[in-house]
């Protein structure tokens, strides 16, 4: 047998300079002195809304045509998208990062269309996946006690809503006219909430018919009562006949009632219960004359309310505030006025109106209706509770003088809106929850905030606030709009004016799936890796790699040299530089 | 996640780029495209010194690295060897730097060029010798700043046209590529690959270092290169059909000149200057134009 | 078969027959009609050979260096200013460890401008790496291509081939064609064992930091030390195939020499009728024709010098300052010898100036009636 060679071994050095390996030994993450991240942000409109929506990611799902989806994450936070995608003021829109780049997304138009897709297809609350003991009454059956509701029931608890009204809905119902928000939609979702196992009791006013120690029996209580009263105009001739509060005529406009204002009706103040009601007086066949006592900036009413009041050719008066009501066999006749000028701003920086001397004049009208503001009737209340004039006093969660009794919504001092009553409701169902858990209530809404400027997040508030999301939100600047092309947005199609004025139909329309799914795409989808791929293309280090769950992606450490280029080129902010290693 | 997950990567991490350097990902574009069936020669430069030492390579290729102004014949040799053995199918790639293109290189590319030999030569232009510390090449800008053009001397030639002298020589193949238009970027490599003759490939390459701007305005700047007309997205076939790939709407050059310091030192009335010719060179190359092609 | 050949046309034989694959060579006389002939031998289909028409000898030399890495046989021809135009790639080939063939036609390199025969071009690159081997016929010129690719290939240096410009690249003589497949079993088809291959990432010529750039010159000196042993062996290998064998120097009557004439190339052909003619005298002259000049054959020439009382250099170059460059390698090599002969130096024949028999026998006179050397190289045919 030939004895066997040694196998030669490759020679360590082969005769020219030929490489044997990669670069991957050459660890060049210790070049770094600025790090990289993936910090997923806040986007703007998410901590803009009031009820605590992931605007942002309904967006992106609406985006990919997923509405479903993008419907699952608002009504994970708000059960009424139909509502709020027709009445609600757009903050979300007003912070829109887009709107520094032409135009903001049309965030309001996408929620009711989600909306209105799900509900179409069938979509509707599922039953709470577990039972709890423990049961909870909630007084009053706006947005703010239906919200409540909600997120009550989804979490399994006994709910009981306690209603003085004929029907639900609060403010939803009798303050919003239907070309607004169509009762039939409102009672769809009103419907969908119930369908959780809520049980409601109308016609049920705590305090008269039903007294408030019978509460004792709940392990919690949320009062949502809402602001009814109407302020006095404090004018002689006020009580005459044909004389009538904004809500109160609302009330009955949405109970269906009938109405003979005359011709002409005057109707005193800026705010949305005065545009309402102009617009309700007009379609039932009168001419209403807004009588306001600044100026057309001043208004506090949404600014889509007053364009649309012009368009349907509503007279405006503005600086101008009534002093007396003229009145003729106990009818009204007319009104008189003075006219005022602005002076300094007051506390909300508008300029406190003063009437001028001898600027009288008056206006013949058949009726008229105050809408100058509202306040809550505390009288119902345990006297623990009605320490302040107007509201009810609440610690930050929302806790009052009472053990487990709750407030919120416009009975609390806060913005009277419906996203921030939702919001409120949630925050009552957050406490209340953290509560009856014997958890650290603050701490629980702590780590539930969802950005800085009040709004919590159901979906932080059961993650213990570890959804990996930064609190901080994204500005424009970090934005990078090379990625997008200037596209003006859809407007909102609307009814004729002509039509208009004839009933109540709904005078928005919906977007059209087309416009729809073209809008949404217009989101930016500031603070969120939505895996544009832009980082892994650009990274000259090859550091940046898809992670495994395909969620997004990852920075090699061992490699990256902190050039920074992701940073620079995610469209969406989504990567932030930390100064230390 | 799209097809692009898909890629395949052949330059290792590890490398010794500068951070933010563009030539590695100029590299990525084309290796995307071109696959493993590459040999590539590599010629003195950026990336030839400073990628890596012995035994290690950033590469994932088969490569080969030539002296400075040889890359068009050491190419031509790999394509003649690969030939003569059968092998029509692997793509030889030079690539070369400005200088190595513009300057040193030139005679052999030229030579190349002429005899139409079949491979791909991609010239990453960082405008300046770069490798040996920032010195001046007739691709560097008028006005700008480098070591052997200091600020009372400043760059005081236009650059050499490469496009134009690559296109003169009615090869089938010219096209420019930006960085920071990936898409673009990789079509061309694959019609460069699809093609049969000699390709001229001209990548624009932002040097964070050399052109003094912070690293991460790298893509920024390849991108407002092409905003601003200074660096048009095009294609020469047979010397002959110019294709127009992007038609901005023109930056003001001011926005692309403020972010690099090698700009700093220009005299009152030098922007106007420098927007003028760039304004005259555009009109110049539109009037050329027989399409438009995205 | 035998044919009447000018040295040009036996390089190509060579060439052909050593089946190059690729062939990329820059025209310069003296070298020329090499380049015309394996265009034609590439174009008519003899030679299967990609030829590619370069525009300089410095792409001449990037570009069979590269086509060599990729595997493939390659082969160029140049001579003076092209050789010097290629001096970069010359070291860059050798560094690479690439078994590339070069005939250089020895020419003069300017200033001032001569085309003719001169040995300076190739002797002053003696430091970049190559053997060299120097060619006295035009029959050693082809039998010497061939042996070039065996030994480069064994040895992983390139080699280059010497031929007189004008005096060997246009004289004709007849010359024995080996046939090729006799030349096929003598030289195999060329398969590296590093080579470009797709789908085997390996970088040729990274930079190699300070730490390790040595090591890789150390290889290629041991490599240079062994292609000595090598090229006798292929040599041998050759002459027991073909019948001609050259060995690493041509000994002509050296065995009891009192005076050696040294010297390489054509010279050595006009220096042996006047050895005879010594020889009859009486006189006890030889003659050594170095053949083998890089890797330097120090052992050899001190073994054939020893005993030898004077040694005549002839040297068809000069190094400005430091005299011929044959004669100075001749003297590194005796430095440490046991026996050192009188090392008369002589410069002639610069820039094609013929070496005729009275040039070599002017040297011969010098060294027998001379004891000493001269402190300087003896200049012949200087016109005053």
């Amino acid at each position: 047998m030939k004895k066997k060679k040694p196998i030669k071994k490759k020679p360590v050095f082969p005769p020219m300079s030929l490489s044997l390996e990669g670069t991957q030994g050459s660890k060049t993450g210790t070049w770094r002195y600025l790090t990289p991240a993936y910090l997923n942000k806040l986007a703007p409109c998410n901590e803009a809304c009031p009820a605590g929506e992931d605007v942002e990611a309904a967006m992106v799902l609406s985006g990919q045509e997923d509405y479903i989806g993008a419907w699952e994450k608002i009504t994970q936070e708000n059960p009424l998208p139909r509502v709020c995608g027709r009445v609600c003021f757009h903050p979300c829109e007003v912070s829109c990062n887009r709107k520094e780049f032409d135009e903001p997304t049309a965030i309001n138009a996408l929620e009711r269309f989600v909306g209105d897709q799900a509900f179409h297809s069938g979509k509707r609350y599922p039953p709470p996946q577990e039972k709890k003991k423990e049961k909870v009454a909630i007084i009053g059956s706006g947005p703010a006690g239906l919200s409540c509701a909600y997120h009550l029931a989804s979490m399994g608890y006994g709910v009981t809503l306690f209603e003085a009204l004929p029907k639900l809905g609060g403010m939803l119902r009798y303050g919003i006219p239907s070309y607004r928000l169509p009762k039939e939609v409102l009672d769809q979702e009103i419907d969908n909430i119930l369908s959780l196992g809520i049980e409601a009791q109308t016609n049920v006013r705590v305090g008269k018919g039903l007294k408030w120690e019978a509460l004792k029996k709940f392990d919690s209580v949320f009062v949502a009562a809402g602001a009814w009263k109407s302020l006095p105009l404090k004018v002689p001739g006020e009580e005459s006949k044909g004389v009538l509060s904004g809500l109160a005529f609302l009330q009955k406009v949405n109970s269906g009632e009938t109405f003979n204002l005359g011709q002409r009706v005057a109707v005193i103040g800026g705010g949305n219960t005065a545009m309402d009601a102009a617009r309700a007086a007009l379609r039932l066949g009168a001419k209403p004359l807004v009588i306001y006592r600044r100026t057309k900036e001043e208004m506090p009413a949404w600014e889509e309310e007053i364009s649309e009041a012009e368009e349907e050719q509503i007279e405006f008066i503005f600086l101008s505030s009534p002093i007396k009501i003229l009145t003729e066999n106990g009818e009204v006749k007319g009104i008189e006025c003075i006219k005022n000028l602005l002076g300094p701003p007051g506390k909300d920086g508008r300029g406190e109106p003063r009437p001028i001397e001898n600027t009288n004049f008056t206006l013949a009208v058949d009726s008229i209706i105050s809408a100058i503001g509202e306040a809550p009737d505390l009288s119902f209340l345990p006297h623990e509770l009605q320490k302040a004039k107007d509201s009810i006093p609440v610690d930050e969660t929302g806790a009052t003088a009472l053990k487990k009794i709750f407030a919120g919504g416009d009975i609390v001092t806060q913005p009277r809106t419906v996203s921030y009553a939702i919001g409120a409701g949630k925050k009552a169902a957050l406490a209340i929850d953290a509560t009856l858990g014997g958890k650290n209530v603050a701490e629980a809404l702590r780590l539930a905030r969802w950005g800085e400027k009040g709004s919590l997040s159901m979906a932080r508030y059961k993650s213990g606030g570890s959804d990996g999301m930064a609190q901080e939100v994204v500005p424009f600047a970090e934005l990078n709009t090379a990625y997008f092309k200037p596209q003006r947005r859809k407007a909102k199609e609307k009814l004729d004016v002509a039509q208009r004025a004839g009933d109540f139909s709904e005078v928005a329309a919906g977007l059209s799936p087309a416009s729809a799914l073209e809008e949404a795409k217009r989101c930016f989808n500031c603070g969120v890796c939505n895996l544009c791929h832009n980082c892994f293309t650009f990274c000259p280090d090859l550091a940046i790699s898809a992670r495994p769950d395909k969620q997004g992606y990852a920075i090699n450490y061992d490699y990256c040299k902190g050039c920074c280029i992701c940073v620079e080129e995610c469209p969406r902010g989504a990567i932030s530089v930390e100064v230390k290693k | 996640m799209n097809a692009k997950e898909l890629l395949n990567e052949y330059l290792h991490s590890g490398h010794g780029c500068c951070p933010g350097c563009a030539m590695p990902i100029v590299l990525r574009n084309v290796f995307h495209s071109l696959g493993e069936n590459t040999i590539v020669v590599i010629t003195a430069g950026c990336f030839g010194t400073i990628s890596g030492a012995f035994p290690t390579s950033p590469l994932k290729l088969a490569s080969y690295n030539t002296p400075f102004a040889s890359a068009g014949a050491a190419a031509s040799g790999v394509r003649a060897a690969l030939d003569i053995q059968g092998n029509t199918t692997t793509t030889v790639l030079a690539v070369a730097g400005d200088g190595g293109t513009f300057d040193i290189g030139i005679q052999a590319l030229s030579a190349a060029a002429e005899r139409n030999d079949d491979f791909i030569y991609l010239c990453y232009d960082n405008e300046a010798y770069m490798n040996t510390g920032i010195q001046r090449s007739s691709a560097t800008p008028w006005g700008a700043w480098t070591t052997t053009t200091p600020p009372s001397n400043l760059k005081n030639q236009p650059k050499k046209d490469i496009v134009q002298i690559m296109a003169a020589h009615r090869i089938p193949y010219v096209a420019t590529v930006s960085i920071a238009y990936p898409e673009d970027f990789i079509r061309k490599i694959e019609k460069a690959k699809s093609t049969r003759g000699f390709k001229f490939i001209y990548a624009f390459s932002p040097c964070p270092v050399g052109w003094r701007f912070s690293s991460e305005l790298t893509i920024r700047l390849a991108r407002l290169a092409v905003q601003t007309k200074l660096f048009p997205l095009y294609e020469v076939e047979n010397g002959e059909q110019y294709i127009l790939n992007e038609e901005p709407e023109g930056v003001p050059v001011n926005d692309y000149l403020r972010l690099q310091g090698r700009f700093g030192f220009l005299r009152e009335g030098d922007v106007e200057r420098i927007q003028k010719n760039v304004d005259e060179e555009w009109q110049r190359l539109m009037t050329r134009m027989i399409a438009r092609v995205a | 078969m035998r044919k009447l050949l000018t040295g040009n046309s036996a390089v190509s034989y060579g060439v052909m027959l050593s089946r190059a694959e690729v062939i990329s060579a820059y025209p310069i006389t003296p070298q020329t009609t090499i380049v015309e002939e394996l265009s034609e031998i590439c174009s008519d289909g003899r030679l299967k050979a990609k030829f590619i028409r370069v525009e300089s000898e410095h792409s001449a030399m990037a570009c069979v260096a590269a086509a060599s890495a990729a595997g493939a046989r390659v082969f160029t021809a140049t001579s003076s200013h092209g050789l010097a135009y290629m001096h970069e790639m010359l070291h860059w080939t050798s560094g690479t460890r690439l078994p590339v063939v070069m005939v250089n036609a020895n020419r003069a390199i300017g200033s001032p401008w001569s085309i003719w025969c001169d040995q300076g071009d190739s002797l002053s690159q003696r430091d970049t790496g190559w053997v060299q081997l120097y060619c006295q016929s035009a029959q050693e010129a082809l039998d010497t291509v061939i042996q070039a690719y065996r030994i480069a290939e064994e040895v992983l240096l390139p080699v280059m081939v010497l031929e007189d410009g004008f005096f060997l690249s246009h004289t004709s003589e007849p010359v024995e064609v080996p046939d090729q497949k006799a030349v096929d079993r003598f030289l195999p088809p060329y398969r590296p064992r590093y080579k470009l291959t797709p789908g085997d990432p390996h970088t040729f010529n990274i930079m190699a930091d300070t730490s390790l750039f040595i090591n890789f010159k150390h290889g290629a000196q041991k490599a240079m030390v062994e292609a000595k042993k090598v090229i006798a062996r292929v040599d041998r290998e050759f002459k027991s195939r073909f019948g001609r064998g050259y060995g690493l120097m041509e000994k002509v009557r050296c065995a009891d020499a009192e005076v050696i004439l040294l010297t390489m190339g054509t010279a050595a052909s006009t220096a042996r009728e006047v050895i005879d003619q010594y020889r009859k005298q009486g006189k006890k002259a030889g003659l050594c024709r170095l053949r083998m000049f890089r890797p330097f054959p120090a052992g050899e020439v001190v073994r054939l010098l020893s005993g030898v009382k004077k040694i005549a250099v002839l040297d068809r170059d000069n190094s400005l300052g430091a005299g011929g460059i044959v004669a100075q390698e001749l003297k590194a090599a005796l430095f440490g010898a046991a026996h050192k002969p009188k090392v008369f130096e002589f410069i002639a024949g610069l820039g094609g100036k013929d070496i005729t028999p009275e040039t070599i026998r002017e040297i011969m006179e010098v060294t027998w009636n001379n004891a000493h050397p001269k402190g300087e190289p003896v200049w012949i045919g200087v016109q005053s």
